[in-house]
């Protein structure tokens, strides 16, 4: 099996783990924004309430997708550090002037070059996220409170409202360039699809970013539920 | 006719790979617009050796774009502000009077810096060494029409084939990354019927040798297919990459 360690540890074989991760996560994204969005059915919150009582009586399938979830972001995040250590190693003594030869172009290209940056926003996001909701650090609910008074309410906290809009639009600027990169790591570019890839990317990353931020932009300042 | 022009260069001025360096400032007067930016460069080293000062070391061969011997960065950008341009080919006609120009080497922990603008890019060589070629001893000279390639399978092939090897793309990546090299090295053979047998073998010993070498990561920002003066595409790492997954995954060669 010393082949599967060599290739898991070279540079390759760590961009792969790299799309594969990235890629699952987003696929994270995607079932989690469907569960949110059901805040918005205008029922009182009766079809959120049934979504997360079916989720939290999933005995045996929550735990399992929570510690499915721990690992795969760990996993990402390990790789996102090795690799970018291995990179500033790669060149210990800089220039005195960088400047790119790409054309000025459109918004995606910024985003590949603060990819660190824009993982480390959603870390501390992520962190925020589950203090308020999993672990309930910071505002604690009456008992018995169903779930979706628990969400309009914790997004009505002001430090909640502020930081889930940053990090989830600082999120989707991640996925604007990380979607379509996980594809060329893969090793997936095709002269028809690239361009479809590249263009879904887009549109994923508008969909993560506005999608994830109308919530807390409605329940924490506009709603008055 | 256009006029002379006349600038000030800082170039990185360093006597041996272990000194420390630093930038020199000189200014540069009369410089022919139709110049080559190395015929300037050979302008500032006439002047310095009439002074009685050590002239500026950088790498070049060819003088005509094909070799990959003459890179520099030249106010920060590989081989100077013209896209598919080696650093011989450019022309001071791209530059004002009165500019400032910032001349460095290309840095990267793979490629030490030997003298001034000189680097050294053994590593690159080694990588090549490692598998860059075909071991299969295939006689005389075969009929030209009895290996059919389609013309498909061979413009990408010769379009990799072009890479100079002149480190542009490891010294405008962020990451000092080699992908784009490798890529299209290991393209070249994969494309083309004469690379099969050693296929798995050659994306294997590379990736390898590339990684052995500490040269930094690919994160899909496409500096290096910007900077390359031939203008090899980024599409060439990611068959480097499918490559390396198929050499490790579905061959029987061990990594
Ligand atoms: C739900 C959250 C996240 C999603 C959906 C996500 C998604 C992605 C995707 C799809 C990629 C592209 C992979 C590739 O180019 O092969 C990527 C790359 C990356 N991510 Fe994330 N990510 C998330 C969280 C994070 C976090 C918390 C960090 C921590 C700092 C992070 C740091 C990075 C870095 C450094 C890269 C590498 C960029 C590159 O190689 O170009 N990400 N991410
Ligand atoms: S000296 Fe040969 S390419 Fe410039």
């Amino acid at each position: 099996m010393n082949w599967l360690r060599k290739v898991l540890v070279s540079s390759i074989g760590k961009k792969v783990q790299m799309g594969i991760s990235g890629l699952l996560l987003c696929g994270f994204l995607v079932a989690h924004l469907g569960g949110n969005l059901l805040l918005f059915v205008p029922d009182g919150g009766k079809a959120y309430n049934e979504y997360a009582h079916a989720l939290h009586t999933q005995k045996l399938l929550l735990p399992v997708a929570e510690i499915g979830l721990v690992v795969l972001f760990a996993w990402h995040l390990l790789l996102a550090l090795t690799t970018n250590k291995d990179n500033a190693d790669a060149r210990p003594v800089g220039y005195a002037l960088q400047c790119s030869k790409q054309e000025p172009g459109p918004i995606a290209k910024p985003a590949s070059s603060v990819m660190m940056a824009t993982g480390a926003v959603v870390f501390l996001f992520l962190i925020l996220h589950l203090a308020d909701f999993r672990f309930e650090l910071r505002n604690h609910g009456s008992e018995g409170e169903e779930p979706f008074a628990k969400a309009a309410r914790l997004l009505k906290d002001p430090i909640t409202c502020v930081g889930y809009i940053i990090g989830t639009l600082v999120l989707g600027y991640h996925v604007l360039h990380g979607f379509q990169s996980a594809f060329q790591s893969l090793g997936l570019n095709h002269p028809k699809y690239t361009p479809l890839i590249k263009q879904a990317s887009f549109a994923f990353a508008i969909l993560v970013g506005a999608g994830f931020a109308s919530l807390p932009l409605w329940f924490g300042m506009i709603s008055r539920h | 006719m256009t006029a002379k022009l006349n600038l000030t260069l800082k170039v990185w001025r360093q006597v041996h790979a272990k000194a420390k360096g630093e930038f020199k400032t000189y200014k540069v007067h009369d410089i022919s617009p139709d110049m080559s930016f190395l015929e300037m460069l050979d302008e500032l080293n006439n002047e310095l050796i009439r002074k009685g000062e050590e002239p500026v070391a950088f790498d070049h061969d060819c003088r005509e774009g094909i070799c990959g011997t003459c890179g520099m960065m030249i106010n920060g950008q590989a081989h100077g502000p013209e896209r598919l341009t080696t650093t011989c080919q450019l022309h001071m006609r791209k530059f004002k009077n009165g500019d400032t120009i910032v001349i460095e080497p290309w840095r990267a922990r793979a490629f030490p810096v030997l003298r001034d603008l000189v680097v050294d890019r053994g590593s690159f060589d080694r990588i090549q060494q490692a598998g860059g070629y075909t071991s299969i001893n295939v006689g005389n000279a075969p009929d030209g029409n009895s290996v059919p390639i389609p013309k498909t399978q061979a413009d990408p092939a010769f379009a990799s084939a072009t890479c100079l090897g002149c480190g542009a793309c490891v010294a405008a990546c962020k990451n000092a990354s080699a992908m784009l090299f490798v890529g299209a090295k290991v393209s070249q053979f994969a494309l083309l019927p004469q690379g099969q047998p050693e296929r798995a073998q050659r994306a294997l010993s590379m990736v390898a040798q590339m990684d052995e070498e500490a040269f930094g990561n690919c994160t899909n920002t496409y500096e290096c297919e910007a900077a390359c003066p031939v203008g090899i595409s980024v599409d060439n790492i990611a068959r480097l990459n499918r490559e390396y997954i198929r050499a490790s995954v579905c061959s029987n060669v061990m990594p």
